[in-house]
C-alpha cells in the first residue's frame, strides 16, 4: 500500500493555491458526461452533491434515513469555528490552524489543517448566504462566543442547534439541485458494497430498506460521507444508525484504514441508568464553566449529595489541576471522572457519575443568571433525568462521542483507492488525536463545499474511464456477495429463536468490551485480552444470532445486524490499533506512557505518524503502513494543564 | 389565470372564505346599526324601514350581492368541509383534541348551516311577510310568538359560536397575528359575538317577553 | 428506580399494501426512566425472542432533533408531554395500568411503509420546490455584508427549529401541513437573503403543499400545539400574507 499525501509544495499558506493551480480542471461542458455517486447526506455528504452538481456533474446520492435532512450533523450543538477575527481579539487562519493542530496533539498533517483553517471563513459566507439564522449583536452583525476552552471567540453558533442549522442549509443545497434534476436522491438506501473495477472505484451495491432489493449503481467516482464508528461502543452520542459499513467495505476493498483508535469520549453526557439504555446524550461542555465536579471522598458513601458535608467532597479535578480546574480539557475531565468511579467513589444508582454541581455558581451569581446561561440544558437535564440542577447536583459521566480515525485519505481527500473519495467525520484526516469542540461542523462543510470539486476535476482530468454498466461481472460478483451473507445473517431465522442470542446482546456485549479495554485509558494487557475476546463474540453473533423477519422486506433487526457484523470485525483492528500505539495522545491514556505525575506522555520520536492497517484477506493480520508527520510550520509541545 | 389558481388553492380558498366571512360581518354590523333602532322607538324603526325601501335600486343591489357573498361563504365553507373530512376524519382509533376550547372551531360547519336555515326563515318571515303590514308589526307579531323568539335566540347562540372561531380565523387567515395585538384580537373574539348576541337577542327577548307588546 | 406495568395497543401493517390492525401486548417492570423508545426496545427484544415479528419504527438521533421519530400515542402526536419528540418522551409520564394506542403519523400524504414508519418524502418535494435561497458555492459576500437586526434572526431561528418530524400533520384534523410549510417560507421571508425569491417560492410551495395530498387550514391549532419545537401559527399567518402578496403582485 502507498500512501502519498500528495502534499502540495510552497509556504503553508500558499500550499493550497498552489494545489489547486497544478490541480488539471475539467470544461463545464463536459462536466455533465460524470456521474459521482455520493454516499451520506449529513454536512460533507449534502455540501458536497450540492457543489459537484452545481458544477455540472451528474450526482447521485445516498442516504440511510427517509429523508437526507436527519443525517446526524443534525445534532451538533455547540457551533461552527472560522477564523474571521470579527471579535478583533487577535485571532488569524494561523492561530485557527495552530489551535487545531495542537488540540489535535500533533498528529495531524500540517497542510490539511491549515486549508481548514483557510476556507473556515468562506462557509460562514456560504452559510449566511443560504439563509442560515445564525446569532447577531443587536447592531446586526454576528455573534460570536469562545468555545472549548479556545482563548478567542471564533465560534459561530445558532442557539443550541447549529448543527441542525447548517445541515439544513446543506440540506435546501441539495434540495435545490434535487428539483433542478442535477442530483438523484435516494433515501432509504444502505451502501452494501463497493464495486472495483480495474482498481478504480466504479460504483456501489445498496439494499433498499423499504423492499430489501439489492441494486447496483455504476459511477465514475465514489465519495464516502459516511460519518463516524462511535456505535462501535454501543453506547455512544451518536445516532442509532450511525455505523462503519461503507467505510468498512472498502476498507476490505483495499483502502487504508488510519488511526482507528483514535476515539473522542466527552466529559459532559447524562450518565447510563439500565440495561436498557439506547443512546448517551451529551450536554455542552460549557456546563464545565460554572458547574464544579466532585465525588464523596469515600468510597461507597450513598448519602443524597446534599447531605455530604464539605469537608467530605473531593474536588478531584480543581486538587489535581489547580490552573485549569474544572476546565481541563475533554480527555482529561473523562479520564478523572472514569477513574474516580473505578475507586468505587462513583454516585448514583449505578455508581457510573460524579457530581457536576451549580450551588457555588448559584450563591455567586444569583439563580437568574444561572438560568439564562444554561436554562436550555437544565431544562434538557431534567427532562430526561427528572431532576432539577438547581436543587440538587447534575450527574455526568464520560461518553464515546466522535471518532478522529477514518478512512486514510491524501490532500484530495482520495483513499488508496482511486476514485473513491472520503469526506468529513468518515476520513482521518483533520483532528489528529483529539478534535477540538466547534471544528467538526468545520470540517464537515470544508470538505464538502471547498475541497472536494477541485480533486474530482483533478480525477476527472487525470483519468481514462471505459464505461461499465450493473450488469458488470464485478458488480454481479460484488451484488452475490451481499446476498450470500444477507442470507447468512438470516440462517437461523427459520428456527426458534431458544437458545439463539439478539442482535443488540453481541453489540451490547462488544461494547462493554472495547469500552473497558480500549476506552479513554487503554494498557497491553487489557487491549490484548480483548483481542482475544472479540472473535470469540463474533463466532457467537455469526452461529447463534436470531433475526426475525426476511431479507425482502422493511427488516430492522436485519439492518442492525449487518452494521453489527462490521463493527465485529472492526473492533479487532481498533483493538490491535490501540496496542501499536505504545503512547498517550490525545483522547487517550496508554497506561504505559505516564509522566511521574501519571499524566497522558507523548512520545514523538516513535508515534509522529498515522497508523494506516491494511487488509489482507479474513484469516490474515492487517497489516499497519505508517505516513510520517513532519511537522515544518509549528513545534509539537507537550500539553501541560497543570 | 392567476385568480382561478389563487381561489383553487388551499391558501386562496381559506382567503376567500375569510374576505365572504368579512363582508358578511360589515352587513351584520350595518344590519345590527338599523335593528338597533328599535331600541329607540317605533317610529324611528319604521322611519329607518321606509327610507331604505325608498331606495329599491340600492335594495336590489345589496340583497343581489348579500346573496352571491353567502353563496360564495356557504358552498365553499361545504367544499372546505367535505374536502377536510375526507383529508382527515376518524383516522385514528383514539383521537383527542390537544387545544383547549375547540368547541368553536371544530363546530364552524354546523353552526355554519344553522346560520344558515336562521337565514331562510328570517327572510321568508320578514322580506315575504303579508303585502302591506308595517315591518314593525311583521317583528312584534313574529317575535312576540315564544317558540318562534326561541328559535331566534339559539341561532344568535349558534352566529355567536361561529363568529368567536370566525373572527379570529378571518384575522390568521389575513395573516394578522402579532404578538403585541394577540391579546386584544383574544378579547375580541369574546367581545365581538356578545355585542350581537346582546343587540340581537335583546330584541327577541323584548318581543318575547312581552314587554315589545306596546311597540 | 420505580416501574410501571403497562397495556400497549400498536398498530401493525406488514407493508404499504397490506391493512393493518392493532395488536395489544403487555409489558412489566418498565422503568420509568426509559424514553418511550426505549420502552419500544424492550418490546421488540421480547418480542424477538418469542420469534415475533418486532414493531417497525423509525428514529436515529434519540435526542429530538432529527425529526425522524413520532407516533400518535392515545390519539396525540408524540404524547402527552408538551414540545417533546417521542424519543424524549419518558414513562415517568405514565402510570401502572395505563392502556397505550400507538399509531402512526397518518395522512393522506404520508402512506404507511410498516407498523409506525411512514413515508414523509412529501415534505423534501416542498422543500424542494423552492425551501432554499438559490445561491451556488462560492462568490457568496461577506458574513457581515449585510446586517441583520438580532430580533429578526431569532424570528427566522424560531421558524428555522423545524425538525420536519410531521407532528402537524399527524394533529392537524385536516391533515394540512401548514405548520411545516410555513416555518421554512418564514424562516426565509424574515431574512434579506431569502427576500430576493419571496414570491416565487411563496407560490411554488404552497402549490406543490397542495398538490401533495395535504388538507387545508381550518385554524385549528392543533399543529402548534403538538409541535415539539414550539413553532407558533404566526408563521402560518406570515404565510398567508407572502402568498396573497405574491398572488395578486406576481410578476
Amino acid at each position: 500500500m502507498e500512501l502519498t499525501s500528495r502534499t502540495p509544495s510552497g509556504p503553508l499558506a500558499e500550499k493550497w493555491d498552489n494545489h489547486r493551480f497544478a490541480n488539471k480542471l475539467v470544461n463545464p461542458a463536459n462536466r455533465r458526461k460524470y456521474k459521482i455517486i455520493v454516499v451520506g447526506t449529513g454536512l460533507a455528504g449534502a455540501s458536497a452533491s450540492a457543489t459537484l452538481a452545481e458544477q455540472g456533474y451528474q450526482v447521485h446520492t445516498f442516504c440511510i434515513q427517509d429523508s437526507p435532512r436527519r443525517a446526524h450533523s443534525i445534532a451538533a450543538q455547540g457551533g461552527i469555528n472560522a477564523a474571521k477575527n470579527y471579535q478583533n481579539d487577535g485571532d488569524s487562519i494561523h492561530r485557527l490552524f495552530y489551535d487545531t493542530i495542537k488540540g489535535g496533539d500533533f498528529r495531524a498533517r500540517e497542510a490539511n489543517v491549515y486549508r481548514l483553517a483557510q476556507v473556515s471563513n468562506n462557509i460562514i459566507d456560504q452559510c449566511v448566504a443560504q439563509g442560515v439564522p445564525f446569532a447577531r449583536e443587536y447592531g446586526g452583525t454576528l455573534a460570536n462566543r469562545s468555545f472549548g476552552g479556545a482563548q478567542v471567540s471564533r465560534t459561530f453558533y445558532a442557539r443550541g442547534q447549529t448543527g441542525q442549522q447548517l445541515l439544513l442549509g446543506a440540506y435546501s443545497a441539495l434540495s435545490r439541485q434535487i428539483h433542478k434534476g442535477g442530483v438523484k436522491m435516494y433515501p432509504r438506501r444502505e451502501m452494501m458494497d463497493l464495486v472495483i473495477v480495474d482498481g478504480r472505484a466504479r460504483g456501489i451495491v445498496t439494499r433498499n430498506l423499504i423492499n430489501g432489493t439489492l441494486e447496483n449503481h455504476t459511477a465514475d467516482a465514489v465519495i464516502l460521507a459516511t460519518g463516524g464508528y462511535g456505535n462501535a461502543y454501543f453506547l455512544s452520542t451518536n445516532a442509532m444508525a450511525s455505523n462503519v459499513t461503507a467505510s468498512w467495505r472498502a476498507y476490505k476493498q483495499g483502502a487504508g484504514f488510519a488511526n482507528p483508535c483514535f476515539v473522542q469520549i466527552h466529559p459532559t453526557c447524562i450518565p447510563v441508568h439500565g440495561d436498557y439504555q439506547s443512546k448517551l446524550t451529551l450536554m455542552s461542555e460549557s456546563l464545565r464553566n460554572d458547574g464544579r465536579v466532585w465525588v464523596p471522598l469515600a468510597a461507597g458513601d450513598k448519602r443524597a449529595p446534599s447531605t455530604i458535608p464539605e469537608a467530605e467532597r473531593d474536588y478531584f479535578l480543581e486538587k489535581k489541576y489547580p490552573s485549569f480546574g474544572n476546565l481541563v480539557p475533554r480527555d482529561v475531565a473523562s479520564r478523572n471522572a472514569k477513574e474516580q468511579c473505578d475507586q468505587g467513589k462513583g454516585v448514583g444508582s449505578t455508581g457510573l457519575a460524579v457530581y457536576l454541581d451549580f450551588g457555588d455558581a448559584i450563591k455567586r451569581d444569583s439563580q437568574e443568571t444561572i438560568l439564562k446561561k444554561y436554562g436550555n440544558l437544565f431544562q434538557m437535564y431534567e427532562k430526561i433525568t427528572a431532576g432539577n440542577p438547581l436543587n440538587e447536583p447534575m450527574m455526568i459521566y464520560p461518553a464515546v462521542h466522535y471518532t478522529m480515525g477514518g478512512l486514510w485519505v491524501d490532500y484530495d481527500l482520495m483513499t488508496t483507492i482511486p476514485g473513491l473519495f472520503a469526506l468529513g467525520e468518515c476520513n482521518f484526516s483533520d483532528h489528529g488525536a483529539n478534535r477540538l469542540g466547534a471544528s467538526a461542523l468545520m470540517q464537515g462543510l470544508a470538505d464538502g463545499y471547498f475541497v472536494i470539486s477541485t480533486s474530482i476535476a483533478h480525477y476527472m482530468g487525470t483519468t481514462k474511464l471505459d464505461a461499465v454498466s450493473i450488469t458488470d461481472p464485478h458488480f454481479l460478483s460484488i451484488q452475490k456477495n451481499v446476498g450470500d451473507r444477507l442470507h447468512r445473517l438470516l440462517r437461523n431465522s427459520n428456527g426458534s429463536p431458544t437458545g439463539k442470542v439478539t442482535v443488540d446482546e453481541i453489540h451490547k456485549e462488544l461494547g462493554k468490551l472495547l469500552w473497558n479495554n480500549c476506552g479513554m485509558a487503554r494498557n497491553r494487557q487489557g487491549l490484548e485480552e480483548a483481542l482475544e475476546k472479540i472473535p470469540g463474540i463474533r463466532e457467537t453473533f455469526w452461529d447463534k444470532v436470531y433475526i426475525p423477519g426476511t431479507g425482502s422486506e422493511l427488516n430492522q433487526s436485519l439492518e442492525r445486524a449487518g452494521r453489527v457484523a462490521d463493527f465485529l470485525e472492526f473492533g479487532e483492528i481498533m483493538v490491535r490499533d490501540a496496542l501499536t500505539r505504545e503512547e498517550s495522545c490525545g483522547c487517550h491514556l496508554r497506561e504505559e506512557s505516564q509522566t511521574e505525575e501519571n499524566e497522558a506522555k507523548r512520545d514523538d520520536a516513535n508515534f509522529s505518524h498515522v497508523s494506516v492497517w491494511e487488509y489482507k484477506g479474513d484469516e490474515e493480520t492487517p497489516v499497519l503502513h505508517k505516513e510520517p508527520l513532519t511537522f515544518e510550520f509549528v513545534t509539537p509541545s507537550q500539553r501541560s494543564y497543570k | 389565470m392567476w385568480f382561478v389558481r389563487f381561489v383553487s388553492s388551499s391558501i386562496g380558498k381559506k382567503v376567500t372564505m375569510a374576505l365572504s366571512g368579512l363582508m358578511l360581518l360589515l352587513f351584520l354590523c350595518s344590519h345590527a346599526a338599523g335593528n338597533a333602532t328599535i331600541y329607540m322607538s317605533r317610529a324611528v324603526f319604521q322611519g329607518y324601514a321606509d327610507e331604505l325601501h325608498s331606495h329599491p335600486l340600492i335594495v336590489i343591489v345589496f340583497s343581489t350581492g348579500l346573496f352571491l357573498v353567502f353563496l360564495a361563504h356557504i358552498s365553499l365553507g361545504l367544499l372546505l368541509f367535505l374536502q377536510n373530512r375526507q383529508a382527515g376524519a376518524s383516522r385514528y382509533t383514539v383521537s383527542t383534541r390537544v387545544v383547549t376550547n375547540s368547541l368553536a372551531s371544530e363546530t364552524m360547519p354546523y353552526t355554519g348551516l344553522c346560520i344558515l336555515l336562521f337565514v331562510l326563515i328570517h327572510v321568508f318571515g320578514f322580506a315575504f311577510g303579508p303585502t302591506g303590514e308595517m315591518i314593525s308589526d311583521t317583528v312584534k307579531r313574529l317575535l312576540g310568538h315564544f317558540f318562534y323568539g326561541l328559535f331566534y335566540l339559539v341561532a344568535f347562540a349558534a352566529l355567536a359560536l361561529h363568529l368567536s372561531h370566525g373572527f379570529w380565523s378571518m384575522l390568521q387567515t389575513f395573516g394578522v397575528n402579532h404578538p403585541r395585538y394577540n391579546k386584544m384580537i383574544n378579547k375580541l373574539t369574546y367581545i365581538v359575538p356578545l355585542f350581537f348576541l346582546l343587540l340581537f337577542g335583546g330584541i327577541v327577548l323584548y318581543f318575547m317577553t312581552g314587554r315589545g307588546a306596546s311597540f | 428506580m420505580s416501574t410501571i406495568d403497562l397495556t400497549l395497543q400498536i398498530w401493525r401493517q406488514k407493508n404499504s399494501d397490506s391493512l393493518g390492525n392493532l395488536q395489544t401486548y403487555t409489558l412489566t417492570g418498565i422503568s420509568t426512566d426509559m424514553s418511550f423508545l426505549e420502552m419500544l426496545d424492550v418490546l421488540n427484544e421480547k418480542l424477538t425472542k418469542e420469534g415475533k415479528d418486532p414493531v417497525a419504527f423509525d428514529h436515529d438521533c434519540r435526542e429530538g432533533i432529527c425529526g425522524m421519530c413520532g407516533s400518535v400515542i392515545n390519539g396525540i402526536a408524540h404524547g402527552p408531554e408538551k414540545e417533546t419528540t417521542l424519543c424524549q418522551l419518558h414513562m415517568r409520564n405514565f402510570k401502572t395500568g395505563d392502556i397505550l394506542v400507538v399509531e402512526p403519523f397518518r395522512s393522506r400524504a404520508f402512506p404507511i411503509r410498516k407498523d409506525l414508519i411512514v413515508d414523509r418524502s412529501a415534505f423534501d418535494r416542498i422543500i424542494q420546490s423552492g425551501g432554499y435561497v438559490s445561491v451556488n458555492t462560492g462568490g457568496t459576500p461577506d458574513g457581515n455584508a449585510i446586517p441583520i437586526p438580532a430580533e429578526t434572526a431569532e424570528l427566522a431561528m424560531d421558524a428555522a427549529a423545524c425538525i420536519g418530524c410531521g407532528a402537524c400533520v399527524a394533529a392537524c384534523p385536516n391533515g394540512a401541513a401548514m405548520l411545516f410549510t410555513s416555518a421554512k417560507i418564514s424562516q426565509l421571508c424574515l431574512l434579506p437573503q431569502g427576500k430576493v425569491e419571496r414570491k416565487a417560492r411563496a407560490l411554488a410551495m404552497v402549490k406543490i403543499m397542495d398538490e401533495e395530498g395535504f388538507g387545508n387550514c381550518s385554524n385549528e391549532r392543533e399543529c402548534e400545539a403538538v409541535c415539539p419545537k414550539g413553532i407558533s401559527i404566526r408563521n402560518i399567518a406570515r404565510m398567508n400574507r407572502e402568498f396573497i402578496a405574491a398572488a395578486l403582485f406576481e410578476g
